[in-house]
């Protein structure tokens, strides 16, 4: 029906558009806590260091993504870094689940008694971010899958394009809420 | 080229990929949710200008336990309300008019063989239908529908103790409305994406019909604007139903002060209306791009100030986004915030008016036809420039302190949206049924469908601006309680008259529909004598749209009556003659 | 019964179909197309739309206004509401006059331009530049204006209140409303949502108030409840009542706990004691109010049209309006008839009983309003008087 080029085009402007709306839905959420946090009554505390792994994690990841973009173009197989890529997104959540619970044992709650917004906002803005995470990680699952079976070639890895500039987008977009959320 | 696959009944019109499909889909699913949606507003408007008395046909639906004794119950009368206006807002007015229009012109008028996905089209349609089932179970929970006004401010909406329906039928609108926030952003991609890349050969941005431009308008206010509510949605879920305090602070409900501190349900409004009042952009301006087709097309000239028209839908879109405060005058926030609201409010006046004066103009000197489509069309004009003319005194922030919340309000918003808009829907479905079915929908019987219609419109919605300025609230189950009111049971019981005519007409309308795809007059190839390329496609409709290549397009679409040429139409992949310039 | 009606439906269904097919062969015959829009249509649709959608509608506006335009609420009672009112009374008519231009305009061009002989074509008129500009350019200006004037009004409206005002502090639940006078130092004493029990409906912060449930109320409430508890034989009625029993602890606790955590000086505390709650406002002509607004549960709306006063009440928030009446009960009821009272409506939907949500304000002459003050009692002394 469409011609391949036609296809990476309009698939990779689904995918930006898409992208825009999550930003917006972040935008909404890190307005609204922007506009509590003006109020007062805001916990301070520190960010559990599994968030620096989390960080960390996430950058070596989106880098090897980009790393599987250029070997699959010039020829070769990028199984090796997409299935790295993948192991770094799962640590990312695991990461993000150890951040929780150290949380909880400092005394920063989601909810009920001795909770306060701050948390509250914490919890749901990394919550939905993961959320969209685990979307990444089905999506690099199948793609990693796919280039097992040597579906990709140097002319066409569209699913490995794909991936990584959502990839990319979900980790500039932790890099804001982390940094956003520990000096705003 | 067209998809060689064996269709099955389920794969050609249950999980079908094909976006003229869908948009029947949308199309049907909305005016049955319409009809739904409309007739909850009769039986609260019984209540309204009958006050106490029984009415059989309330016991009848609502049963014993929320009409006892044909009386309709208080708690279910909100519900009514809220169910209305969420229903009519979103299934009709968006899905059920950019689902409907965005999905079946966008490939066809633009030239393409179908979306740019049509494995995403067909999930947000399937979305739209899981949200829509939510929404029906919903109805029939024992504690009641959600009740909180389709604005769903907290704390009323999120804590059951405040209202019944604020327990599971609260629970379950918000699920459904996060299914159908989904289903939107979906069908936005898919609309963007396509008016962008599939575009044939020839066909300039500046050579789109307006409906594209509109459609594709809407869709990027819709992506940029629909997440937030759905954020909003998040934070309320996460208030009800796991104890923190985004929007909760300092209640005592169910006879006991709950733990919730430091919230603001103020922050809920912005959040709210930051989406709600682009969304109602999002209704009006496809409906706007309907009817300048439509207009065009049965003036038999071009649409006037095409560059115009254009900039206007921008410009409208922009400053849409810019207002949503003058929902929230009286909130207590900051007055300065309120002087900035009505400056950009009243802006959005401009656009606006041009295209009044563009509608006006483009009517003057022309030989107009009336099918039931244009009078539609004609319609819309005068419905918006009342609503619109409204606009000006509740975008005035000083103005508003007295007629915020009332029947003022809701005179100005029926108008525009449940008058203006569904015109503007109307006008689409009759004039392309021949497109999407082959046949033609029955003229007489229109004809029946708009007088009736357009009377009783007028007839409801006019007489609550007076309503309003008597002083009259909204979502008042019943005026009764303040003598203040007394004089004016006549205004209520003539609205609810028109209500009665103007909901049962719609059945006819209903009824032409559903008798002309089975049994209506097949359709010539370009019934309307229409220049836009979805005529140049086969009336019969196949995969892939056109048999071979795709046409390629020589001009713009509104080469109607122009001087030189051999008829009083030329279609856009008309070359140009020899010696003809191009608009 | 249901049987019956469904049959009726159908069978109208049915013989609508039957009319309509009827209708299409009787066309056949004519060797007519049925849904080809005809000369005679353009004519008849067009004169239609001429008269229906142009002199019956023009003139039913026209009636609406004469018949039902007297139940309009009367011109405002308040200072700012009269300028409200000049303001409301210049935009109506603009929009009036904008409206009687505009819709004329296009039930003439609908019925003139219809297809008919002598306009079988139409004139080719794509765009004027010009046309454009002077309707971009006249509504801006025409809008400046309105801007402007509703800006100055508003500002006028929000400024900062007198500073003489009397605050009286308004107070909504569901269903109700309950005022609150700052008494005679003008100084509204503090409040909280976890203080309010018993007869402290408002939840004031005073000695009187932390003595009365700290002391009394609350002690009282907990011994009957345990006792209860021994008389009462059925376990379901005992879980019950141990349940009540916990929360009359709990919140004594709280109070206790929040009061500790958030002292009050004694200049606050004593500001409450002289604060008089009731149930009607009354307020001197003339004379600039400040309401302040607070709500125990839901969003309320304090809605007093004939002030042109409206505000939410918003549970967490304190927000406030003030405004100057200019007119007495008695003044009106001369006015509108005897029936007339100054009347606080409820306008935000806040539950099942938002229809009735009501408080009497009453305008009335310094000397009348110091009688009714002085027949007041104070909170405390209402507290104080239940030992």
């Amino acid at each position: 029906m469409m011609d391949s080029t036609l296809k990476n085009k309009t698939s990779k402007q689904l995918l930006w558009v898409g992208m825009a709306g999550i930003t917006m839905l972040f935008a909404g959420l890190t307005s609204a806590y922007i506009v509590r946090k003006a109020e007062g009554n805001w916990l301070q505390f520190e960010m559990p260091n599994w968030f620096w792994f989390s960080t960390v994690s996430i950058v070596i990841c989106s880098a090897l993504l980009h790393i599987s973009k250029i070997v699959v173009k010039n020829g070769k197989s990028p199984v090796v870094f997409l299935i790295g890529a993948l192991f770094l997104g799962l640590f990312f959540s695991f990461s993000q689940i150890m951040g929780w619970q150290k949380l909880v044992s400092d005394g920063v709650y989601f909810t009920g008694k001795g909770s306060n917004p701050a948390g509250s906002f914490l919890y749901v803005i990394t919550l939905v971010h993961l959320l969209h995470l685990i979307g990444g990680l089905v999506s690099l699952t199948i793609t990693s899958i796919k280039a097992t079976r040597g579906k990709y070639t140097s002319e066409d890895y569209l699913g490995i394009e794909l991936n990584t500039i959502y990839w990319h987008f979900l980790d500039l977009l932790w890099l804001y809420l982390f940094f956003f959320m520990m000096y705003i | 080229m067209s998809d060689h696959h064996k269709e099955t009944f389920i794969s050609k019109y249950v999980f079908c990929l094909d976006h003229k499909m869908i948009a029947k889909q949308f199309l049907i699913t909305g005016m049955l949710m319409g009809v739904i949606g409309m007739f909850m507003s009769i039986l609260f408007r019984l209540q309204l200008s009958n006050p106490g008395e029984s009415f059989a046909v309330l016991e009848w639906f609502l049963g014993d336990k929320w009409a006892p004794g044909g009386i309709l119950d208080p708690n279910m009368y909100l519900a009514l309300v809220t169910m209305h206006g969420t229903i009519l807002v979103f299934w009709v007015l968006t899905a059920g008019l950019t689902g409907t229009f965005a999905n079946f012109l966008i490939p066809l008028q633009i030239g393409a063989r179908d979306m740019a996905s049509g494995f995403i089209n067909m999930l947000s349609y399937w979305f739209f239908f899981g949200a829509t089932i939510v929404m029906l179970i919903s109805l029939f929970v024992e504690s009641g529908p959600a009740s909180a006004g389709w604005t769903v401010y907290p704390p009323l909406s999120a804590v059951k103790e405040a209202i019944p329906g604020s327990g599971l039928g609260q629970d379950l609108w918000l699920v459904g409305m996060a299914l159908f926030i989904v289903s939107s952003l979906l069908g936005g991609l898919n609309y963007i994406v396509t008016v962008l890349n599939l575009r044939t050969k020839g066909m300039k941005m500046s050579r789109l019909p307006l409906t594209v431009w509109a459609l594709f308008i809407t869709a990027i206010i819709g992506v940029l604007t629909f997440p937030v509510l759905l954020a909003c949605a998040l934070l309320l879920i996460f208030d009800r139903s796991f104890g923190t305090s985004f929007y909760l602070s300092d209640i005592i409900l169910g006879g006991e002060a709950l733990h919730n501190t430091g919230g603001s349900p103020i922050l809920f409004e912005h959040l709210f209306w930051f989406l709600g009042h682009p969304e109602v952009y999002i209704i009006l301006l496809p409906a706007l791009g309907l009817v300048s087709e439509v207009m065009s097309v049965n003036t038999r000239k071009p649409i006037f100030g095409y560059k115009a028209m254009v900039g206007a839908l921008i410009a409208i879109a922009f400053l849409s986004c810019i207002v949503w405060g003058h929902h929230m005058f009286v909130t207590g926030m900051d007055p300065f915030l309120g002087s900035v609201f009505t400056f950009t409010t009243l802006l959005i006046a401009i656009p606006s008016a041009v295209k009044v004066f563009n509608y006006l103009t483009t009517l003057w000197r022309g030989s107009i036809r009336f099918t039931p489509a244009m009078l539609f069309a004609i319609a819309f004009v005068s419905t918006f420039i009342t609503g619109g003319l409204t606009g000006l005194i509740l975008g005035n922030s000083a103005l508003d302190i007295n007629v915020h919340d009332t029947y003022f309000v809701v005179g100005h918003f029926h108008i525009v949206m449940g008058v203006s808009a569904i015109y503007g829907m109307f006008a689409g479905v009759y004039h392309w049924f021949p497109k999407m079915y082959g046949r033609m929908m029955n003229k007489k019987l229109g004809y029946i469908h708009f007088w009736l219609t357009f009377i009783s419109a007028y007839g409801v919605f006019f007489p609550m601006h007076f309503l309003g300025l008597a002083g009259l609230p909204r979502r008042y189950y019943t005026n009764s309680s303040f003598p203040m009111f007394d004089g004016l049971t006549d205004i209520n019981e003539v609205i609810t008259f028109f209500s009665i005519i103007g909901g049962l007409v719609q059945l006819l309308f209903i009824f032409n529909f559903f008798y002309s795809i089975f049994k209506g007059t097949k359709s010539t190839q370009n019934p309307w004598e229409s220049n836009t390329l979805e005529w140049t496609a086969p009336i019969e409709r196949i995969h892939g749209n056109w048999p071979g290549e795709i046409p390629e397009v020589k001009r713009w679409p509104y080469d109607y009556s122009k001087p030189g040429m051999d008829k009083d139409f030329v279609m856009q992949d008309v070359p140009l003659k020899p010696g003809e310039t191009e608009h | 019964m249901n049987i019956l009606i469904a049959v009726v439906v159908f069978l109208i269904i049915a013989s609508m179909v039957q009319l309509v097919r009827v209708g299409e062969l009787i066309s056949q015959i004519k060797n007519q197309d049925t849904n080809k829009v005809t000369e005679k249509d353009n004519k008849t649709q067009s004169l239609l739309f001429f008269i229906i959608g142009g002199v019956i509608y023009l003139a039913l506006v026209l009636w609406q206004f004469k018949y039902w335009g007297i139940h309009i609420l009367p011109p405002a009672s308040s200072v700012h509401g009269e300028v409200i009112d000049g303001l409301m009374n210049f935009t109506l008519g603009l929009i009036i006059l904008v409206f009687f231009i505009t819709q004329p305009l296009l039930v003439w061009f609908v019925f003139k331009y219809r297809k008919a002989e002598g306009n079988e074509t139409a004139f080719y008129y794509p765009h004027n530049n010009k046309l454009e500009l002077i309707w971009t350019v006249v509504p801006t200006i025409v809008l400046t204006a309105v801007i402007l004037y509703g800006l100055n009004v508003w500002n006028q409206i929000t400024g900062p209140p007198d500073e003489e005002a009397t605050i009286i502090e308004v107070y909504s639940k569901q269903f109700s409303w309950t005022a609150r006078y700052a008494g005679k130092d003008n100084q509204l004493g503090d409040a909280d949502f976890r203080l309010v029990a018993g007869d402290n409906e408002l939840g004031v912060i005073s000695n009187t108030t932390k003595e009365y449930l700290i002391s009394e109320y609350l002690p009282t409430k907990i011994s009957e409840l345990e006792k209860k508890i021994n008389n009462s034989s059925k376990f379901s009625e005992k879980k019950k009542i141990t349940e009540k029993l916990k929360k009359a602890k709990k919140q004594k606790e709280r109070i206790i706990n929040y009061l500790s955590d958030n002292p009050r000086s004694s200049e606050k505390l004593l500001s409450a004691e002289d604060d008089i709650v009731t149930n009607t406002v009354h307020l001197v002509v003339d004379k600039p109010v400040l309401l302040k607004f607070r709500s125990q549960d839901v969003i309320h709306s304090a809605y007093l049209p004939h002030f042109r006063v409206q505000m939410n009440c918003v549970p967490g928030m304190v927000t406030q309006f003030a405004f100057t009446p200019t007119q007495t009960t008695k003044e009106m009821k001369e006015q509108e008839g005897e029936d007339f009272e100054f009347i606080l409506l409820c306008n935000k939907i806040c539950g099942i009983a938002h229809y009735n949500m009501q408080m009497k304000f009453i305008v009335e002459t310094q000397a009348e309003y110091d009688k009714w003050m002085k027949e007041q009692e104070t909170l405390s002394q209402k507290l104080l008087t239940q030992n």
